[in-house]
């Protein structure tokens, strides 16, 4: 690593915060101060962002509003091997943003032909949960992209992450978070 | 193309194999190149965090993973310097005497060309190097003795003690676990303090990666370690009766030729095969060192069975460490389970962290929503898991091949096709039965077994040591039949997997065959 890409590598672990695009100015922002300043996507189009936000907060309330589109769409925008994503544990094979687009549409594919023509983000609560029940056991007609069961895993990975997996998050549970290197800025 | 200054020993991978070979031969005054293909990690790039820490693990390797049981390439594989040994949990148990002679004693699998007691002594010489905390004494009702370990056990927690009384009804055995950590401060790292962030990297140096122990000492010896060098061939002599050095491709993706006296494949179990199978030429047409046909053949990974509980107290289950408090070898007897054939190791007492593959939010993978929110407002309280790792018998058909995709520098994929066969499934099973009863002897309110796609852990075999060409690769030094100077580390050159956790194994027989390379050296060297 050069030493201004370590640099600059260490300090965004150090602060918890991701690159993000703001007036043209590269800036260091969590998630969710990324979702809470209505920091433009780099990758993702509306739509898209909305269903991975609708999914996220359906697997795990709090996603949305903790950035989960947010940290999805940055990841998405940097070399495979700077990713923080679980897809990279999970084996599934860059450009990660390939795999995500695939699962966007296969849920939104599959929610059209079973509710009418409504894309997932525009079903109800219990709509979305019993989607995803099924998704998550391979069960949904009409499914057409990477196996609803690894969609699942994979975006429910992503949605514990920036609630559960963040100093935030351990404060929320009441865990110690207890770091050798702290992540300063509770991510 | 560029061409660097020879160097004397060039090794592939600065792992936990890699490491050994480089400190053993820099501390012979030789002349040693490591070429790492990532990043040069640094104990302060280490951040405590499931997130940040998956910047040491592969970014979708150059694999494709086939069969029943696909390899959790992912997981379990490192990236840049230090390699998986940067990541790993520092379980340390051996593996045991009847782990060498499984053809001799039960007409299975095959032997080791070599004996418990060839290793052992390095066992003991590695525990002195890095560091094993452990109570050896306690163990040896199930191996030879041997030397005590340098420090005394580690701590133990309630979410480690908890587990003890299910054990102790299930008649288990269960004694202070051996691990690559510092119970005590050691050669001037200091002791651990069991926050539970081993999985990530221990950026303290309590725990024994490479960084701070034989990789440290390489580079104090004179060791060149080269970042961002991505080997693609081996190169050989117009004969094909040595390698001369390897092609590699530079952070600028250039192509670079690094000469060599003698090379140490030391990539890992998956890529090593593909290195020596890409290096195919008109003298070895099948790849390097496979003329009979076995490189890439008998990949082996060890299997989980997973018991999960809660109990109804506060078992401070973010304390410890992430490697275990207590192990049992009581059903490591390859006929332990009248049901299926092979060795289980038990282990109990890890911490657990929130997210990531092995956090407690997927412990119960089928919740989401107010399901999960509620699962983990218990779990962190009363969650823990007790682990019993089983082993896979080596079975030819589990393989790594060349694919006719290429990655970016032009090098051929590969694809690892690995299944499970009926004794590995009926052991499996056995252990989760087994669990389910220690569990709820234990006194667990909720009791479940982890169950899922079987899991593979820790990849071994496709480079196998044995007797002579005849039925291997390398000889057990991890020398190559065929090839003289040629030299393969690392658990790819394990014959059978055993059960036990395989890095102090790795580290044990890289020090015995960098010491024969050592001592050899007129001879290998040419």
């Amino acid at each position: 690593m050069n030493p201004i890409e370590r640099r600059d590598f260490i300090k965004g672990a150090a602060t918890g915060a991701l690159a993000f695009t703001v007036g043209g100015v590269e800036t260091l922002l969590t998630p969710r101060e990324a979702r809470a300043q209505n920091v433009p996507f780099r990758l993702l189009k509306a739509n898209e962002a909305e269903t991975i936000e609708a999914l996220g907060e359906t697997l795990v309330p709090g996603a949305r509003a903790a950035g989960v589109a947010h940290f999805i769409d940055q990841q998405l925008s940097v070399p495979p091997g700077e990713a923080l994503l679980e897809a990279r544990i999970l084996n599934v094979r860059p450009p990660y943003a390939a795999f995500y687009r695939a699962a966007i549409g296969a849920v939104d594919t599959a929610s059209k032909a079973l509710n009418s023509g409504r894309d997932f983000a525009q079903l109800d609560p219990g709509e979305r949960h019993d989607f995803v029940d099924a998704m998550r056991q391979n069960k949904l007609q009409n499914w057409k992209g990477p196996g609803g069961s690894l969609v699942y895993l994979v975006l429910r990975s992503d949605a514990v992450d920036v609630v559960y997996g963040t100093v935030e998050g351990y404060d929320a549970l009441g865990i110690p978070y207890m770091p050798h290197i702290a992540p300063q800025q509770r991510w | 193309m560029a061409t660097n200054d020879k160097a004397e020993v060039l090794i592939v991978g600065a792992g936990a194999s890699g490491s050994v070979y480089a400190a053993v031969m820099a501390k012979q005054g030789k002349k040693v190149v490591v070429l790492e293909q990532g990043p040069d990690w640094q104990l302060s790039d280490l951040t405590s965090s499931d997130i940040w820490g998956r910047r040491l693990k592969p970014a979708g390797g150059p694999f494709i993973l086939e069969g029943k049981n696909p390899v959790s390439y992912g997981f379990q594989g490192g990236w840049g310097v230090g390699g998986a040994a940067l990541h790993y949990f520092a379980n340390f148990p051996r593996l045991l005497p009847s782990d060498f002679r499984i053809k001799s004693e039960h007409g299975r699998a095959h032997d080791w060309p070599i004996s418990y007691q060839d290793v052992a002594p390095y066992y003991d010489k590695v525990a002195r190097d890095v560091g094993v905390s452990g109570d050896a004494k306690a163990e040896e009702v199930w191996r030879p003795a041997g030397q005590p370990y340098p420090m005394p056990p580690m701590k133990t927690f309630r979410n480690g003690q908890v587990w003890l009384k299910g054990f102790e009804a299930a008649g288990i055995r269960m004694v202070p676990a051996a691990v690559g950590m510092n119970s005590t401060e050691f050669k001037g790292r200091p002791a651990c303090i069991y926050d539970g962030w081993c999985h990530v990297g221990c950026p303290i140096g309590a725990l024994a990666n490479p960084l701070v122990t034989y990789l440290a000492d390489a580079r104090k010896a004179g060791t060149e370690v080269r970042p961002w060098s991505t080997v693609t061939r081996v190169l050989t002599n117009d004969q094909g009766t040595r390698v001369t050095g390897v092609e590699y491709y530079d952070r600028n993706k250039e192509r670079q030729v690094q000469e060599a006296n003698v090379v140490v494949l030391a990539a890992w179990a998956a890529q090593n095969p593909r290195l020596l199978l890409n290096s195919a030429t008109g003298k070895h047409p099948k790849g390097l060192a496979n003329s009979n046909g076995l490189v890439g053949k008998y990949m082996m990974t060890h299997f989980a069975s997973g018991t999960s509980a809660i109990f109804d107290e506060d078992l401070e289950n973010h304390m410890g460490t992430t490697g275990a408090q207590y192990m049992s070898y009581d059903r490591y007897g390859k006929t332990s389970h009248k049901e299926g054939f092979g060795s289980t190791f038990i282990v109990a007492g890890a911490a657990l962290k929130t997210s990531g593959l092995g956090g407690f939010a997927n412990a119960r993978p089928d919740l989401f929503g107010a399901d999960l929110d509620e699962f983990m407002k218990r779990a962190k309280r009363g969650f823990s898991r007790i682990t019993a790792f089983g082993e896979e018998l080596p079975n030819i058909e589990n393989r790594i091949e060349l694919m006719s995709d290429k990655d970016e520098l032009g090098m051929p994929l590969a694809k690892i096709i690995h299944n499970y066969n009926k004794d590995a499934q009926a052991v499996w099973d056995a252990n989760f039965a087994e669990g389910l009863q220690i569990a709820k002897a234990a006194g667990a309110n909720d009791v479940w077994s982890a169950r899922g796609n079987m899991p593979t852990i820790h990849l071994m075999g496709g480079t196998i040591m044995g007797t002579d060409a005849s039925n291997s690769v390398v000889d057990s030094y991890g020398r190559t039949h065929e090839i003289p100077n040629l030299y393969i580390a690392g658990p790819g050159i394990f014959a059978t997997a055993g059960a036990s956790n395989p890095t102090y194994t790795i580290f044990a027989l890289s020090l015995r065959g960098a010491e024969q390379l050592a001592s050899q050296w007129s001879t290998v060297a040419g």
